[in-house]
């Protein structure tokens, strides 16, 4: 269950599967209490909020992402999730007024962002580490009890559209088919 | 091993040549200072003397690669680089903040550091403000992260170098150029294991063919990531040493190879991939090596 429910991978541990909390570190040493229900490091802007997402949507049992610790110099990841939730993306997949260096989302259909939107209450807690307060916010969290968020969302990672076709008919590209024999069958897209 | 059909540029920044066919030029190696807490400023002078004692003995060229985090270690590192480092040598600045690379270039400018400055990094990232502060305080070179977050493969970092992979206005490649730097070192961007981490590799020789343009990467950073290493500790060491192995067997011709400390592992190391590369090429190719090429110094 608890690898359906977690299907994009990344560095987490989950934890209760019907747990309403997930919690995402930024460059803090700190272990969640066991009944949240995922909890693992965010590094990056782009591909690291992606995950995030799609390991969070897809449990309908989590309602809560706490964010903690200190945001990450220059990716400014935590608050480019944070942006993420409250603005989402523009016309070019940038997330709105997201003050990370490369902050796109490319993987994910704009369903699942609202999805993210909808299902899970961001708790901004971006610069505090002390285990004391993270437990308490995430205790407050359990009290609540919501209700589950209706069905799992499995995102699908989208496939990227070749934009260049490059007319190369050297043995270096990628896009060369080669048969069982290895000969190549086909050049170009 | 590779020779390319397109010509290969060749690039002199401030003494140092980067590029060309494998085997003619040594790899270049940049290696990285201040990355963790505070700059230890007599630590870094005894690592950087270490590097350069290592080139010399070697002929494998090294560059120091300076992080910078915080505004308030822009003028200390600055002070340090215009002391410590040989006049007329090159450096480059890895900084992620856009409003720190500006106040930078700035600094670099009124130094009149900029001709021996090479610039980490240019992406898809790039703000408006440091498009014009680049245009303003250019830099003698600049690496480009052909970094693509919807295509991982060596064709996504094709596609965001020659049309932006409609994250820009224009491709990576067309953007520096217009900015007026003229000396490009692509890097092909090193990502986690599940990510397509070996597309760093396998687009070394892609980008070479198809640009003529020296490449390399950060591949030190897929075994950094690699966490199951961690429990492999005696390993990991090795394992992050040798990454760096795959950048001239692939053709490449420079890596950023993390911390300066590892230097002395390094260093030797590439020595010996440079020459195991440049006899091959020699005598299928017929790509001769410069006279200070690792073969020439070391094999006597």
């Amino acid at each position: 269950m608890t690898d359906d429910y977690y299907p994009w991978g990344g560095e987490f541990t989950a934890c209760e599967p019907q747990g309403c909390v997930a919690v995402a570190l930024l460059n803090i040493q700190y272990n969640p209490p066991k009944s949240v229900a995922i909890y693992g490091s965010l590094k990056t802007e782009n591909i690291g909020i992606e995950k995030i997402i799609a390991n969070t949507i897809s449990n309908p049992w989590v309602r809560f992402l706490v964010l903690c610790g200190d945001d990450i110099r220059g990716h400014r990841s935590g608050s480019s999730l944070i942006a993420l939730h409250k603005n989402g993306i523009d016309h070019n997949h940038r997330i709105i007024h997201a003050p990370g260096a490369i902050p796109y989302i490319e993987n994910l259909k704009e369903e699942a962002i609202k999805r993210f939107q909808a299902q899970l209450n961001v708790i901004d807690l971006i610069g505090e580490k002390q285990k004391e307060k993270i437990d308490a916010v995430i205790a407050e969290c359990i009290r609540k009890t919501p209700p589950v968020f209706g069905e799992p969302y499995i995102a699908i990672r989208l496939k990227p559209q070749a934009t260049v076709n490059l007319t190369d008919n050297r043995a270096l590209h990628s896009r060369i088919l080669i048969d069982y024999l290895g000969k190549i069958k086909k050049r170009g897209a | 091993m590779f020779s390319f059909t397109k010509e290969q540029k060749v690039f002199d920044i401030s003494g140092i040549s980067i590029g060309g066919q494998p085997g003619m030029y040594p790899t270049v190696l940049f290696g990285g200072l201040f990355f963790k807490g505070e700059p230890d400023f007599d630590d870094a002078k005894r690592h950087l003397q270490t590097l350069y004692d290592l080139s010399k003995q070697t002929g494998v060229p090294v560059i120091p690669d300076f992080f910078i985090k915080k505004v308030d270690y822009i003028e200390p590192i600055l002070s340090f680089i215009e002391k410590v480092i040989p006049k007329k040598h090159p450096f480059s600045i890895d900084i992620i903040e856009p409003s720190l690379k500006i106040e930078t270039l700035e600094q670099l400018a009124s130094r009149k550091l900029l001709p021996r400055t090479i610039y980490n990094s240019i992406h898809i990232g790039m703000t408006k403000e440091e498009n014009e502060a680049l245009g303003t305080y250019t830099p003698e070179a600049a690496i480009i992260v052909a970094f693509n977050p919807k295509d991982r493969s060596p064709d996504g970092k094709i596609e965001v170098l020659e049309n932006g992979a409609h994250l820009m206005e224009a491709g990576l490649l067309e953007t520096a150029r217009h900015i007026g730097i003229e000396k490009l070192l692509i890097d092909t961007a090193a990502l986690s294991p599940g990510e397509n981490s070996g597309a760093a590799i396998a687009a070394l020789p892609v980008i070479k063919e198809e640009y003529g343009l020296p490449t390399g990467c950060a591949i030190h950073n897929v075994v950094e990531k690699s966490r199951w290493l961690n429990d492999f500790p005696f390993a990991k060491k090795t394992v992050d040493v040798c990454s760096n192995n795959t950048i001239p067997l692939f053709g490449g011709d420079y890596a950023l190879f993390g911390p300066i400390e590892n230097a002395e592992l390094v260093v030797p190391l590439i020595a010996w991939q440079d020459i195991l590369v440049s006899e091959y090429t020699e005598n299928y190719f017929g790509i001769n090596p410069t006279a200070s090429h690792p073969r020439r110094k070391l094999l006597k």
